[in-house]
């Protein structure tokens, strides 16, 4: 008997979790809704401004709120009536629901959260506030004008094989790069309207679109542009509706789904391959971890490139293997060179002396760490141990040999890197089944002027020998 | 008082003068030709100099993209200051003040802005508000045309094939340009102006504002980096008048 109630407490909590995740988990279906909009009250909206906004936006949407300078993509002025996604033609303002939508959706893989948290209510007061801040809005002629996206074919009618050509035939590559990684001849050239340099979208990547990656949304930025940035509006280019969504279900496809986890694990194998493009790779799990940086320079973000690194690894009684892959839109050899670091903490209990790996070099008494460098430069890697103040880079110059080969394509490195479960360099970690260790990866852009503390990283993880 | 009804006065008489000729214009050509408004039997002939040492102009690097290079056996160079022997080129001279807008209608022939070899051409031109800008892509090759003007309608459109055309107008007077992002050395200026009066100097600096009406102008000259000129100039029926620009290099 007494069971029963919490039986029934379980019933209902499970029904919490579902109704919980069912509501969190949908994106609001904008444009297929008639949205409630409330009356505008101005005030009401500088308040949610001014709570919400300010640290990014500034007090009069002007971009240059405290916080800003060190943000990498940096908030947009909102006064400058330049708006990036919108359903509207190019040059053209977006509608309120446009503005709505960004500020409930947030912009992924920017510092732009998404607002669900605010009632609608509030949201809707935002999106007139915003309206007021800047001039465009009231000028006589600038009305929105809403864009013809036709319907939606669904992926089995979208004709992805059609939309593959048209990325071709309408110069997609020329800035996205031919497999889509943001790799193209005019990548590295380009500059948003105010001439900061500004890198295309990787379309492999549908974590990171800033205005959400699905087909329907590509269409919208594939027929309206993303103002302020050199991205066209192929509304006039595009022969019809129909060739928009079979490319919008092409560019959709390159997406490669991240497979985001705390753990890496190592397959047990005796014969260990020699090259990436082996066939057994296919049966090894595969972990990614996302990359950013702290760095700060008088204030100022120093942004880093590389945000995502794919690891496999396999490993015998000598030795294990990685297998890396990690995007980065130019091959550098040059001084400074692409480069990376696998670095492995010799005991889990220094993780609180050693702290983040953004914050490396740390102190004179922080425990050393183990680190297998392997550089684009010399295109070979080298096993060390990096005391406290030194560099993680300090691994490129010191240490034994390690078996590494690299090489580039499309805008993509991929690493097979090789050391031996036991070293025979001092204080290296040695590596065994029964306990896991603690790994980070640390990516220099070259092509980015990386070098030294400027690098992208990764939390530290656990290595599993499996 | 005396002044204000006075300029109103003559405003209005120029108007319905102006207005008159069109109608003129019109039946006499008898053709299907431009309504073209208005002109007259008066000229602005002259030259613009440059006083200073001209940077030497870069050439373009074009290898990012094959097909832009491909078309060039030459090298090409930068166009944003041609001063040869003291005489500049490419200044737009148009009449900014003087004759009100509205009293020409815009010209429905097409200014045609080419993308050829991956350069714009004309580098500089003026275009009437009103009158059509067809953008025209002779590359096979994608170009985008940014265009971020502050009064106008803002656009950035893609070209993706040879052959591409499309039609824009401007309403409003400005300084407005053209941008390609996928090859960033192309660019192109233009001036909007409220009436057909307008020229951009040549190679010898040489420009001449024909079938001007009589009467006192605000003449303007504008060049892309060394910023606009103008000058009150009057002219008679039938007269020539000389006019002309000396710009300095910037400090």
């Amino acid at each position: 008997m007494a069971r029963k109630p919490s039986c029934l407490a379980a019933v209902a909590f499970a029904g919490l979790c579902a109704w919980l995740i069912l509501t969190s988990g949908s994106i609001p279906s904008y444009a297929d809704t008639a949205p409630v909009k409330p009356a505008p009250d101005l005030a009401a909206g500088k308040e949610a401004f001014a709570a919400n906004c300010t640290r990014c936006h500034g007090e009069t949407g002007t971009g240059n709120g405290p916080d800003a300078a060190q943000m990498d993509p940096k908030p947009r002025n909102i006064a400058e009536g330049v708006f990036k996604f919108r359903t509207t033609a190019s040059g053209t303002v977006p509608t309120d629901q446009d503005l709505f939508n960004t500020i409930t959706n947030g912009l992924p893989g920017s510092r732009m959260p998404e607002f669900q948290r605010l009632p609608e209510e509030t949201r809707w007061q935002l999106v007139y506030f915003v309206k007021s801040l800047a001039p465009v809005f009231l000028e006589e002629n600038s009305k929105p004008e809403v864009v013809n996206f036709g319907n939606d074919p669904g992926p089995e009618k979208a004709g992805i094989a059609k939309g593959k050509e048209s990325y071709t035939q309408l110069g997609c590559a020329s800035c996205h790069g031919n497999a889509g990684r943001g790799d193209g001849p005019s990548a590295a050239t380009l500059v948003d309207n105010w001439g900061n340099s500004i890198r295309p979208a990787n379309l492999t990547q549908g974590w990171n679109y800033r205005g959400g990656s699905s087909p329907k949304e590509i269409v919208t930025r594939i027929m309206t542009g993303i103002d302020g940035t050199p991205m066209p509006s192929y509304a006039d280019a595009i022969s019809s509706k129909e060739d928009a969504w079979a490319l919008a279900y092409y560019v959709n496809s390159l997406q490669k789904a991240p497979l985001w986890n705390r753990t890496i694990e190592a397959k047990r194998s005796q014969r260990l391959p020699e090259t990436a493009q082996d066939p057994v790779w296919s049966q090894v799990s595969r972990t990614d971890l996302q990359m950013s940086n702290q760095l700060y320079k008088e204030g100022q973000i120093e942004p880093v490139r590389v945000n995502a690194v794919s690891v496999q690894a396999m490993y015998n009684e000598e030795a294990v293997i990685f297998r890396l892959q990690w995007d980065d839109p130019d091959e550098s050899r040059q001084t400074p060179p692409d480069a990376l670091g696998i670095i492995l903490m010799p005991n889990r209990a220094m993780k609180w002396t050693v702290g983040s790996l953004r914050s490396w070099p740390a102190s004179q008494d922080a425990p050393s760490l183990d680190v297998s460098y392997w550089s684009a430069g010399k295109n070979g890697a080298s096993e060390a141990v990096v005391q406290g103040t030194a560099d993680l880079e300090t691994g490129k110059t010191q240490g034994e040999t390690l078996t590494a080969e690299a090489s580039y394509a499309d805008g993509q490195w991929t690493l097979l890197l090789k050391r031996p479960l036991q070293s025979s360099l001092k204080d290296r970690v040695a590596l065994d089944s029964r306990e896991a260790t603690l790994i980070g990866l640390t990516v220099w852009d070259g092509g980015n002027q990386e070098q030294g503390r400027r690098r992208s990283n990764s939390n530290w993880v656990n290595f599993i020998l499996k | 008082m005396g002044n204000l009804s006075k300029s109103g006065f003559s405003m209005f008489g120029f108007t319905v003068f102006a207005l008159a000729l069109a109608a003129g214009t019109a039946l006499a050509a008898g053709s299907a030709t431009e309504a073209r408004a208005a002109t007259g039997t008066s000229s602005l002939n002259g030259t613009v100099t440059f006083d200073g040492t001209a940077p030497a102009m870069q050439k373009i690097k074009m290898n990012a993209d094959p097909a832009c290079q491909q078309q060039h056996k030459d090298p090409v160079l930068e166009e944003s200051m041609l001063a040869n022997g003291g005489k500049l080129q490419n200044v737009v001279i148009y009449i900014k003040e003087g004759i009100a807008p509205g009293t020409y209608p815009a010209p429905k022939t097409p200014v045609v802005l080419n993308q050829t070899g991956c350069v714009y051409q004309p580098h500089v031109f003026a275009i009437q508000a009103g009158q059509p800008l067809e953008i025209v892509n002779n590359d096979p090759t994608l170009h985008n045309v940014n265009c971020q003007p502050k009064l106008n309608k803002k656009f950035n459109i893609a070209q993706p094939t040879k052959g591409m055309k499309i039609s824009k107008s401007f309403d409003q007077p400005e300084g407005i340009s053209f941008k390609c992002n996928v090859h960033p050395w192309m660019n192109a200026h233009a001036v909007v102006t409220t009436n057909p009066f307008f020229a951009v100097s040549d190679a010898n600096g040489s420009f001449s504002l024909a079938n001007l009406p009589a009467g006192t102008y605000t003449v303007s000259a504008w060049h892309e980096k060394l910023g606009a000129q103008t000058q009150s100039v009057t002219v008679a029926d039938g007269e020539t008048k000389q006019v002309s620009f000396a710009f300095k290099a910037a400090q």
